[in-house]
């Protein structure tokens, strides 16, 4: 049989190379179209939430086809990034930061003004969130956050260091402190050796600002004054809190030393009473520690319990690509969709009211704990300055913990080196 | 002879072959050392778009910065006190691995092992190892009967801790230079001292020394030069602490210029400081050894 040889003739080649170059260039044209933007997503979350989040991006990424690339880096230096990245427009297309960072960095025009019209349209009401977390995306009337979860202090109660001690009731549940007094008794009557009885703060306690902080709002003072004119600290009210912060090592002794790492002193049985943050719990839960949590307790006048609310930001960008923006918002409206699933694997409890009713969260005695904290709960004030006056806080009050400053002759000098940070 | 045109050529060649460098050493070493001496004199903050030349204010506010003036005298307590474990713990153990004991090989590689590790592993390591509830040290120190403090929470011991840790991490560094810098010394000279009745310590003291003097030069001058710029092991271990007793300059000028308000400026200024103090105690150094240098 004979074969017949296929002819190309020149007609059919032009029209064959005009057909694959139009193929070439039209075909991903519509492929790109089609296909789900890549956003980067900066974060800190470094601790054990950060596995939680990379399981819910996973699950958003499914649902959406949205992908996302994290970069994830311890908070400190996250901002330090943010500063310098947005201005030379390498930012990221979302960032999530702190509530006190907000100011500041609204301040130096590193963060987008989110307009009224555009949150309302994305379905974020202020109305839907706990108001302090809500006006903490907001800086001089505008707003540059949306809120997501409320990390907070709480206090762990170690079961066994304190049923060692005899501070567990006949039915072997521990006694709980509710304020000073009984928490100095309880501590003292634990310390013994290398067992401490009390610490505020996860690594290095001499020098953790947040503790400090959570003391000052329960004394009444606070880093500035009202009018953010000038710091609060010299006022007696601080200097009693930082007399108290002292005395829990030098005069009591029941606190551990200034760069002891309590949360592995808790976990190894070390420690009886620890107020430190939410973040923790998961974290003591797999490592098996046996605790309890109850509410932070009342040293002061009032039982105030620290916050720090992550909030979302969309980090400025030179020309906005709106694929990219419209998945940024995305990812904001489904994790606050799914906040329920970021609160029971990670224990954070979220700014959005509606997930407090479910039975998961309030059935899980933590988080029952935290939500029933909701009352104290206090930030720190939206001040630019705030964070520069945190960072020069932590030497001071490490010096009056390890005894090497009077609390006075401290709080009136970080009052003044306060006073004259630059603007 | 070259014609004169050839001869003109012939004096670029090297120049040209320079010039890479050059541009690269321009780019990445002379501009920004420039750049950071016009910034030393602006109000610069990261993320301001503008900053206005503000003189010699930077400088001055560094005369009442009560904190740099604490971490110029940690810094330099630090390189005072580090340098002589630093020159001595390496030339003990290189002249002992020199003579051929057991083992040469291994402990060379054992005593070289930390200086791979990075700065943080290096820093977190023994902040575990030093830590005042859990630590090992803690705990073997109260096992057996010895009171136990806590080493980098006490002002006066955590610098001491620090240099610790420094001379753990970089002894392997400096015995491998110092190894080098024995095999280099003829062994007839040793030979010629036993025959002249010598014995092992005068033969250190008028051989090995003086012939290890450019050896000592270098780990001299590339210690103090590092000592000065200190800043990893502070930052994992005490991060400036207790208080400030072990803030040195460059952990002052990152938070200057990365946590407290990103003042470029300030931050500058404290590196040019900073940058003089060095070169001055490098010329003093090299003025001070190199005329004695024997070969």
């Amino acid at each position: 049989m004979p074969e017949s040889k296929p002819s190309l003739s020149r007609r059919r080649f032009l029209e064959g190379a005009a057909l694959g170059a139009t193929a070439i260039t039209v075909g991903p044209r519509r492929a790109s179209a089609q296909a789900k933007p890549t956003i980067t997503y900066w974060n800190g979350l470094t601790g054990a939430d950060g596995k939680i989040m990379d399981e819910l991006i996973d699950q958003f990424t499914r649902e959406t086809g949205i992908r996302l690339e994290q970069q994830r880096i311890v908070w400190a230096d996250l901002y330090a990034k943010l500063q310098v990245a947005v201005p030379a427009d390498e930012g990221p297309d979302l960032a999530l930061i702190h509530t006190v960072e907000v100011p500041h960095f609204a301040n130096d025009g590193i963060l987008e003004p989110m307009a009224d019209s555009t949150t309302s349209a994305k379905g974020f009401r202020g109305e839907d969130y706990l108001p302090s977390t809500w006006q903490g995306g907001m800086y001089q009337g505008k707003r540059y956050a949306v809120p997501l979860d409320v990390p907070q202090h709480l206090l762990y109660v170690n079961v066994k260091v304190m049923r060692d001690a005899g501070l567990a009731g006949p039915d072997g549940k521990p006694r709980i402190p509710t304020t000073r007094d009984e928490v100095l008794a309880m501590a003292k009557q634990i310390t013994k050796g290398d067992t401490f009885g009390f610490a505020i703060g996860t690594a290095n306690p001499g020098r953790y600002t947040w503790g400090f902080h959570n003391l000052l709002w329960q004394n009444g003072a606070n880093v500035y004054t009202a009018d953010f004119k000038r710091s609060g600290l010299g006022e007696p009210a601080a200097i009693e809190v930082a007399e108290f912060w002292g005395a829990v090592q030098n005069q009591h002794k029941i606190a551990p030393p200034a760069n002891a790492n309590c949360r592995d002193a808790f976990i190894a049985g070390k420690l009886g009473l620890w107020i430190a943050g939410s973040w923790n719990f998961t974290g003591l839960r797999e490592a098996k520690a046996d605790f309890v949590a109850a509410p932070v307790p009342r040293l002061f006048k009032q039982a105030t319990v620290w916050t720090m609310p992550h909030q979302f930001t969309l980090p400025k960008k030179k020309a906005i690509d709106a694929a990219k923006r419209d998945a940024a918002w995305a990812h904001v409206r489904w994790m606050s969709d799914h906040v329920a699933e970021w609160t029971l694997k990670a224990g954070q409890v979220s700014a959005l009211r509606k997930p407090h009713g479910d039975s998961r969260i309030t059935g899980d005695p933590v988080l029952r704990t935290l939500l029933g904290q909701a009352a104290q709960w206090q930030s720190g004030q939206a001040t630019p300055k705030w964070v520069a006056a945190e960072n020069i806080t932590r030497p001071v009050i490490e010096n009056v913990y390890i005894g090497q400053k009077p609390a006075a002759a401290a709080m009136g000098d970080l009052a003044r080196q306060i006073n004259a940070l630059p603007d | 002879m070259k014609p004169r045109r050839a001869r003109r050529r012939g004096a670029f060649t090297p120049y040209l072959f320079l010039a890479p460098g050059l541009a690269l050493f321009a780019v990445f070493r002379v501009y920004p050392l420039l750049e950071g001496l016009w910034l030393s004199f602006t109000n610069a903050r990261l993320g301001r778009a503008q900053h206005a030349f503000v003189g010699t204010a930077n400088y001055v506010r560094l005369l009442d910065d009560t904190r740099f003036h604490a971490s110029l005298v940690n810094t330099a307590y630090y390189t005072v006190a580090s340098t002589v474990p630093i020159l001595a713990v390496p030339l003990v153990l290189a002249v002992a691995l020199n003579r051929g004991i057991a083992l040469k090989t291994f402990l060379r590689g054992a005593f070289f092992f930390p200086f791979t590790l990075s700065v943080v592993t290096v820093g977190l390591t023994w902040l575990w190892l030093l830590d005042p509830v859990i630590g090992p040290s803690t705990y073997y120190l109260r096992a057996a009967g010895v009171p136990v403090r806590s080493w980098l929470a006490d002002p006066n011991t955590a610098m001491w801790a620090i240099i610790l840790t420094t001379v753990w991490w970089v002894t392997g560094y400096y015995l491998v230079i110092y190894l080098a810098g024995l095999q280099d010394i003829p062994r007839e000279l040793y030979e010629a001292a036993a025959i002249d009745g010598a014995g092992g310590w005068r033969s250190f003291r008028s051989i090995t020394l003086p012939l290890l003097r450019p050896v000592f030069l270098f780990v001299l001058v590339t210690h103090v030069i590092g000592s000065f710029q200190i800043f990893g092991q502070v930052f994992v271990l005490t991060n400036g602490g207790p208080g400030d007793a072990t803030r040195t300059v460059v952990q002052h000028l990152y938070e200057t210029a990365f946590q407290n308000f990103f003042h470029f400026g300030s931050a500058s200024a404290m590196a040019w400081v900073l940058f003089v103090v060095i070169l001055a105690f490098s010329l003093l150094q090299f003025r001070l050894l190199r005329g004695h240098t024997q070969y």
